[in-house]
């Protein structure tokens, strides 16, 4: 057991020392550019000052500086700073008639200067920019490689927010999430004493801005200052202590921190979430932990305050990082215990209740009561103020429920006539159980609240009209009290249930339409047999169940956006959105309408993204006004996922399809070849075995030396012919070997043009290498001297062998016949690196200058070259060469004679281990 | 003794049965791949020569058929110089392969060779050239001198020797000596192959490389 846990330990620390190791690495060596934070504690400490000077050490040491963006608030010191740095004109935009200026961070993309100035990193862009916050400006121009100085405000950073409202009192609404001072290589805390900043503010030499009185009152006091500034340094220390965490978990120094915790927060629409999601951000930071929000959607509708607000809390919690589910249940603490039980769960954050009904249990009471081993965490969170949270406390009634409230009216007095004309005959208790119909009948149709109206109503009605003594509240005989009591509690609770039951079956009907869209679209574009028509089927499921127009732009096959849309769109983006369009394929990312990036958009546009590749990007649009809420947003992500799916298979099927294509050529191809190569080389065999026929038959027929010796004896006249070489056969024997080695070439040059040729690659000795190629040269060599030259400790290589030797004998043989007989010939091999250099130099005359690299072209002839050669032999060892991924080169020696070299990179190699035979 | 002339080509079938006749083989012919297998059949040949491009039957399936009823000693004659073919040749059972256009000579002696092996015994003492391995004892000598081998290199050579004069592939040779999970190791056969070679040098015996499919034994002058 301990063994077991101590193990277990062990690999939590090696598995965090990996992604330590890891992280490490990615800063290292991606290519992504530095973000460099002057974090101070409120403004006017010199943070824009600090990061002008740091700039200018830059510029002293040659860097390509570009000044993106500085406020330098009419300050001279801070301007003179600027002198030498190249400045960026800023943006024109305009918004609603005024001419605002803003940041222009496509100048800065196009331009790419080594390192970019973007004062004040919390900024909100004028609307019409490309994102909404400057913080995501910054993080592209570091995605895209650029190095960034900017500068930032403690109270900007979003999980200090809450703090710096309770210090202060000031709400924040410019924010950066968090997760940017992760992605910081450095931040540099500038610091001032609160009695300097004073006295700069005293002097006037620090900006308030136009709301200048507000500020100094509120927020420049002296205590509130000393809290910011235990806040600022409190946060440059805990980035120090990351790194050191870093540093330790890399030089493998004992880990004293647990890893294996991970928190989850429970949030609902509520105005309390955003601080609960921002407490357990921090909580976390520290922890060094993962995170989870969960939201647990029931039956209840929510009110479009509730939407936005949830939309917020959850898009808040993305930004800072942490992971976002959503399930669904009616009961919220038994859903969130599930969820923390599926996830490993180690601590559960829960908002302490303020007021709660009480015969319910609190939702942190029900938490700690079903937690286990799970701890709980009950915090005070804080309500978030702002628009939502004032609009959503009344909500104006909508004009349905005024209606549903007069019909209860009317039916309730029917129902009483009408009883008051019966009641004679049936008795007053008969008219119970018709109200009570009456009430069930209203729930089916109404909201809860007319419903519970009409119970009480019905129950004032009965008691009043009918249980004796009529036309009065007072009821004389105990029995009716009880029925009266009974009445009450049955119809308030059967019309609630009921309401109850029919909201459910509501949000069940809801999900089995948006499941059987889901469905629907997925049938239509997966199995319709054109794959044009099925996306036009999908596209208007979307559109019918969204009430919405979509606009689909799919990826071509070389892996670049379509310039048009798909031709089943319902509506065309405007050259505008166009640019939306690119960036949402670019960055994988939701961009647009009611979204961070280019909210100025008609269109919200999701990446068709699958596992392995973005297939195009779906535009929706939806009618009117409407918001795109979280539920809808999902809805939206499961089509688009459907889509990209749907469009992958597509993109395979053609993919297989152009596959099978070039099998069925390729096969065509070969069969061709065999059959020219059987053609043309069945005569040469046929020819090149007569030939080895005759010279067989002859040499025994030649006559016998005894048999000339006795006919002369006897005085025969005996005339010898001389047929120890025939002049012809051995012209035939010339040529045909020069036919034939002509055939091979050709079908060597058809091999390699073809592009079918495949290196198989196996452990090979270069001895045996050359020695094969000697070989295959074969008489050619016998007039000149082959020394060889490998380093003794040269190791295995993996090469093709049948390639490399068939490389070496077209050299062997070049050399062989373009130098005179008697010169030697050398071969020397070497490994440097991974690279192995081959060289065959030869003494002949060299090559002529110039054509030192044409010699490889089909059928080149140098001027003074011998006849006989094929004009295929270099160039064929060209073409194998590069087919082995590597290069060759002729030159002239110096010491004279013409010099061949191969070299090919990245060879694997394998050392023999010391054996003893 | 029988030779087995599979061949679509008559020029070349009169031509090699010339030169067959003349080094004293009795020579059956065969124009394609079915009637070739009757041949094998009906005449018990001593040896097959094989054409590998014939009009009803790829070579290579005419071999495969022949094996499952027969141990002849087959050499493959084909216009096919790429390795991937001969690869699979002789893993459908060739003894020898030799391409078109081919040297006469070269052709009778390598047909010399795959013959010789033809009737060894698998117990008996392995002996080839002035090599002779003990099976029993898994010791070697040559020319007389007993020769070192540690027991990796001794079953290697013991492979080369049994199918002396015959291409052993790099396939069977690492399924013999490694095991059959060790078919991607080609690297310890080059060094082993090496070590042997060193070991052999001055003797009537060599190892041969043919590149990309594996080693023959060669006896000097044969």
């Amino acid at each position: 057991m301990v063994n077991d846990s101590t193990r277990r330990d062990d690999e939590m620390e090696n598995s965090s020392y990996a992604d330590a190791l890891l992280a490490d690495i990615e800063r290292t060596a991606s290519k992504d550019g530095r973000l460099f934070i002057f974090l101070g504690m409120c403004p006017g400490v010199g943070k824009t000052y600090a990061m002008l000077q740091a700039a200018r050490q830059r510029v002293a040491e040659g860097v390509d500086v570009l000044a993106g963006v500085i406020e330098t608030h009419g300050r001279s010191e801070t301007a003179a700073l600027l002198e030498g740095i190249r400045v960026l004109p800023r943006k024109q935009l305009e918004h609603r008639g005024f001419t605002l200026d803003e940041f222009d961070i496509d100048a800065v993309l196009a331009q790419k200067p080594r390192l970019v100035l973007v004062d004040e990193l919390a900024h909100t862009n004028v609307p019409g920019s490309r994102h909404t916050k400057r913080y995501q400006d910054v993080l592209e121009l570091i995605e895209s490689g650029i190095d960034v100085y900017t500068t930032l405000n403690v109270q900007h950073i979003e999980s200090q927010v809450d703090i710096v409202r309770q210090i202060s009192g000031v709400a924040i609404t410019e924010t950066v999430p968090d997760s940017i001072l992760d992605l910081a290589h450095e931040i540099q805390l500038i610091d001032l004493s609160v009695e300097k900043l004073l006295e700069r503010m005293a002097d006037g030499k620090v900006y308030l801005g136009e709301r200048a009185e507000l500020a100094v009152s509120n927020f420049f006091k002296e205590g509130n200052l000393t809290a910011l500034r235990e806040l600022a340094r409190r946060t440059g220390a805990e980035q120090v202590d990351r790194d050191l965490e870093d540093i330790r978990r890399l030089k493998r120094v004992g880990s004293p921190w647990k890893t294996n915790a991970r928190l989850m927060v429970g949030v609902g629409p509520s105005p309390y979430a955003e601080s609960l999601i921002r407490w357990t951000r921090r909580a976390a930071t520290r922890l060094n932990c993962p995170w989870l929000v969960v939201w647990v959607e029931g039956s209840r509708v929510l009110t479009s305050a509730e939407q936005d607000r949830l939309t917020r809390s959850l898009g808040l919690a993305r930004k800072l990082g942490g992971e976002v589910i959503s399930v669904t249940g009616e009961n919220v603490s038994t859903a969130l215990l599930q969820v923390a039980r599926e996830r490993n769960v180690t601590q559960i954050v829960v908002g302490k209740p303020d007021k709660h009904p009480f015969w319910r249990k609190s939702l942190a009471d029900q938490l700690i009561l079903g937690s286990g081993d799970i701890d709980v965490c009950v915090v005070r969170p804080l309500a978030t103020p702002g628009k939502g949270a004032v609009a959503s406390l009344r909500e104006p009634v909508p004009a349905s429920t005024i209606a549903e409230f007069s019909w209860v009216l009317v039916s309730v007095f029917t129902i009483a006539s009408l009883c008051w004309a019966l009641v004679g005959y049936t008795g007053y208790m008969f008219v119970a159980l018709v109200f009570l119909l009456a009430v069930v009948l209203a729930a089916l149709r109404f909201s809860r609240g007319p419903v519970l109206a009409m119970a009480t109503l019905s129950a004032v009605c009965w008691n009043y009209l009918f249980i004796p003594p009529i036309f009065t509240f007072h009821i004389g005989r105990p029995e009716d009290w009880i029925m009266f009591g009974m009445f009450f509690i049955v119809a308030l609770s059967m019309g609630s249930l009921t309401h109850r039951l029919r909201l459910r079956e509501m949000a069940e009907r809801r999900r089995a339409r948006l499941t059987d869209a889901l469905l629907r679209m997925t049938q239509s574009a997966a199995l319709s047999a054109e794959p044009e028509k099925g996306l036009e089927t999908a596209l208007r499921v979307i559109d019918e169940t969204l009430h919405a127009r979509t606009a689909l732009v799919v990826r071509c096959a070389d892996r670049t956006l379509d310039s048009k849309t798909h031709p089943a769109s319902s509506f065309a983006p405007s050259a505008k959105e166009w640019g939306v369009v690119a960036w949402t394929h670019t960055h994988k990312q939701t961009a647009g309408r009611d979204t961070d990036t280019l909210p100025d958009s008609f269109a919200t546009w999701f990446p068709l993204q699958t596992a392995t590749s973005v297939m195009g990007v779906l535009g929706v649009r939806l009618e009117g006004e409407t918001r795109l809420d979280f539920t809808t947003r999902e809805t939206i992500a499961a089509f688009a996922l459907q889509l990209a799916l749907v469009l992958e298979k597509e993109h395979f099927i053609q993919a297989i399809h152009q596959a099978e294509i070039l099998t069925k050529s390729e096969s065509l191809r070969r069969a061709l070849l065999d059959n020219v190569s059987h053609e043309l080389k069945t005569p040469i065999a046929i020819i090149q075995t007569a030939l080895d026929g005759r010279d067989s038959a002859h040499t025994p027929a030649s006559p016998d030396p005894e048999l000339v010796e006795t006919l002369k004896h006897i005085g025969a006249s005996v005339i010898v012919r001389q047929e120890e070489s025939d002049p012809y056969l051995s012209e035939i024997q010339t040529a045909t070997d020069r036919l034939q080695r002509v055939v091979d070439g050709l079908l060597e040059m058809n091999r390699l043009e073809s592009g079918a040729l495949q290196p198989s690659l196996h452990w090979c000795d270069l001895h045996e290498i050359i020695a094969t190629a000697r070989d295959a040269v074969g008489s050619a060599l016998e007039s000149h001297s082959v020394s060889i030259h490998l380093p003794d400790d040269l190791p295995l290589v993996r090469l093709d062998p049948v390639l490399f030797a068939q490389c070496l004998a077209n050299l062997l043989h070049n050399a062989a016949a373009h130098t005179p007989p008697g010169t030697p010939i050398e071969i020397s091999a070497r490994l440097d690196g991974s690279t192995l250099h081959l060289t065959v130099r030869d003494h002949g005359p060299g090559l002529p200058p110039g054509s030192e690299d044409r010699v490889f072209e089909k059928f080149f002839r140098a001027e003074n070259a011998p006849t006989g050669g094929t004009g295929l032999g270099l160039a064929i060892v060209r073409g194998f060469v590069r087919a082995m991924d590597g290069e060759v080169v002729a030159r002239n020696a110096p010491g004279g004679g013409a010099e061949f070299a191969i070299s090919l990179p990245r060879v694997e190699t394998f050392r023999e281990p010391d054996v003893t035979p | 003794m029988t030779a087995l002339l599979i061949d679509d080509e008559i020029q070349i079938r009169r031509l090699l049965r010339l030169a067959l006749e003349g080094k004293g083989y009795t020579v059956r012919e065969a124009e394609n791949g079915v009637l070739g297998l009757q041949g094998v059949a009906y005449h018990k040949p001593n040896v097959v020569l094989l054409d590998l491009g014939l009009p009803d039957l790829d070579g290579v399936e005419v071999l495969r058929r022949l094996r499952e009823f027969s141990d002849v000693p087959v050499l493959v004659l084909s216009v096919r110089n790429q390795e991937s073919t001969k690869l699979a040749a002789f893993e459908a059972g060739a003894d020898d392969y030799v391409t078109k256009p081919f040297s006469t000579a070269e052709l009778l002696a390598r047909l010399a060779a795959i013959q010789r092996r033809q009737g060894a015994d698998e117990n008996a003492n392995l002996a080839c050239g002035g090599l002779l391995l003990d099976p029993a004892h898994h010791s070697a000598s040559l020319d007389g001198h007993a020769l070192k081998l540690t027991p990796t290199e001794y079953a290697l050579l013991a492979q080369l020797v049994r199918h002396a004069g015959k291409v052993v592939t790099i396939k069977q040779l690492l399924r013999a000596v490694w095991g059959p999970q060790s078919e991607d190791q080609s690297h310890y056969l080059r060094v082993y192959a090496n070590h042997l070679r060193k070991k052999l040098e001055g003797s009537a015996l060599s190892i041969k490389n043919e590149p990309g499919i594996g080693y023959r034994l060669e006896l000097a002058g044969s």
